[in-house]
């Protein structure tokens, strides 16, 4: 849709519009499985790179690069960092996973938040990435081995219906989606029409469904989109509340968020518009994301 | 891995499987028992005989103290090219591992007293890169 469709449920609209004709800088996250944070870092500066840290998170925002892409030094090759955006680094900080549980990235390539889950545990868990396609599989695995992540298991398969074989203590499910929070990045010809959305929105409600059968009792679940469409998000968490059995959790987390939408188009998400976020380009300067914590 | 001097509490820290046409390395705990595409990192290639990979010795080349190639950060960025260095493999023959003093580079094959890189086309620098 086109983006004014969404000046109602986007506080400070015109601020928002301003902020999506504006190129999104890189971001980017130190591989701490290779590398402390200040040691490449310095390495960085002295090559001629500037940061903006966020807070104390090992989330660094590129204002200054000698190279017109940010991985192209041997560092990246090494596997020191990995060039990621701040929005695509909070869905596994909500997820908080831990050493020596059973986790599953359900739609996982290029592998960014893959690979910051091992990184967060230390490469000391059990995760298996899952993708759909040969050449997203390669990416994934490729990303894999620079970071040097061995806890990872790659298995290709549809997230709709892919049996795999075991449960899990945590699962993200960072879906497919129409990409709306993205076109800073990766500009577009065309916004996506209400028939994509549905269309979208569907399979994610089958994911949903798949990912409740390989939870835990009491395993937790993390959904996210890179869109804004809430066809996509709240209507597909208000289902997998009402009609899959989840339960929504409230998500304590340090960045600026707004809350849910709480209606849409005569749908009405009560009782779970004020457990998920959204995050947006004009509150903090990256890409948009949704973000549901849900519970079996 | 001995043959590198890595001691086995390092190693031990992984689990060994014998996939396709490699070994691999993994601190996963439990296997799912569905058809998978990699199982960690491939620690070893198999053709006819055990190749290390680039890739594994990169994790635990740092605790290598046997068949260790240092070199200067130019010479290193030739090796890191793909280019033949002479003069740096001593009494050194077969697979070693190649570092500057901060960075595992990765595999190289010593081989009549000259280090052959062995590193992977992916992992080669562009001229653009810094």
């Amino acid at each position: 849709m086109k983006i004014e469709a969404y000046k109602d449920i986007i506080p400070d609209f015109e601020e928002f519009r301003r902020i999506m004709a504006t190129p999104q800088p890189y971001w980017m996250r130190v591989n701490t499985l290779k590398i402390s944070e200040k040691d490449l870092i310095a390495r960085l500066e002295n090559k001629g790179f500037r940061f903006e840290r966020y807070r104390d998170w090992n989330a660094y925002m590129i204002v200054e690069s000698p190279v017109k892409h940010p991985g192209a030094t041997f560092e990246h090759s090494l596997g020191y960092y990995y060039i990621q955006d701040f929005a695509s680094m909070i869905p596994p900080i909500v997820l908080k996973p831990r050493k020596g549980e059973r986790i599953l990235d359900m739609a996982a390539a290029p592998g960014s938040k893959t690979t910051q889950i091992a990184a967060m545990v230390d490469d000391s868990a059990t995760i298996v990435a899952n993708d759909i396609r040969d050449d997203r599989i390669r990416a994934l695995a490729g990303n894999v081995e620079r970071v040097g992540a061995t806890s990872v298991i790659i298995t290709r398969g549809d997230a709709r219906a892919k049996r795999f074989g075991m449960t899990f203590d945590r699962i993200l499910l960072d879906a497919p989606c129409t990409g709306e929070g993205v076109v800073r990045k990766t500009p577009r010809k065309r916004e996506p029409d209400l028939r994509e959305h549905i269309k979208f929105s569907k399979m994610q409600m089958r994911m949903v469904e798949n990912a409740y059968r390989h939870l835990k009792d009491g395993g937790v679940m993390v959904y996210s989109t890179c869109t804004y469409n809430p066809l996509e998000n709240e209507h597909v968490v208000q289902y997998a509340v009402d009609e899959v059995g989840f339960v929504p959790l409230q998500i304590d987390i340090d960045i600026p968020y707004e809350r849910g939408v709480r209606e849409w188009r005569e749908r009405s998400f009560e009782g779970i518009w004020d457990k998920v976020i959204r995050v947006y380009p004009h509150r903090i300067n990256t890409g948009g994301m949704f973000i549901a914590l849900l519970k079996k | 891995m001995e043959r590198f001097g890595i001691p086995v509490r390092i190693v031990g820290d992984f689990d060994f499987y014998e996939y396709g046409k490699g070994v691999w390395a993994t601190r996963a705990t439990t296997i799912p028992s569905v058809k998978i595409e990699t199982l960690g990192i491939r620690a070893l290639r198999i053709s006819g005989s055990l190749k290390p990979t680039t890739a594994f010795l990169r994790i635990v080349g740092k605790y290598a103290s046997k068949n260790v190639v240092y070199l200067n950060k130019s010479s290193g960025l030739s090796f890191l090219k793909g280019s033949v260095i002479q003069g740096v493999c001593g009494d050194m023959r077969g697979y070693v591992v190649v570092r500057t003093e901060n960075d595992i580079l990765g595999c190289g094959m010593c081989k009549e007293g000259s280090l052959i890189s062995q590193i992977p086309k992916k992992y080669r620098p562009d001229s653009s890169w810094i």
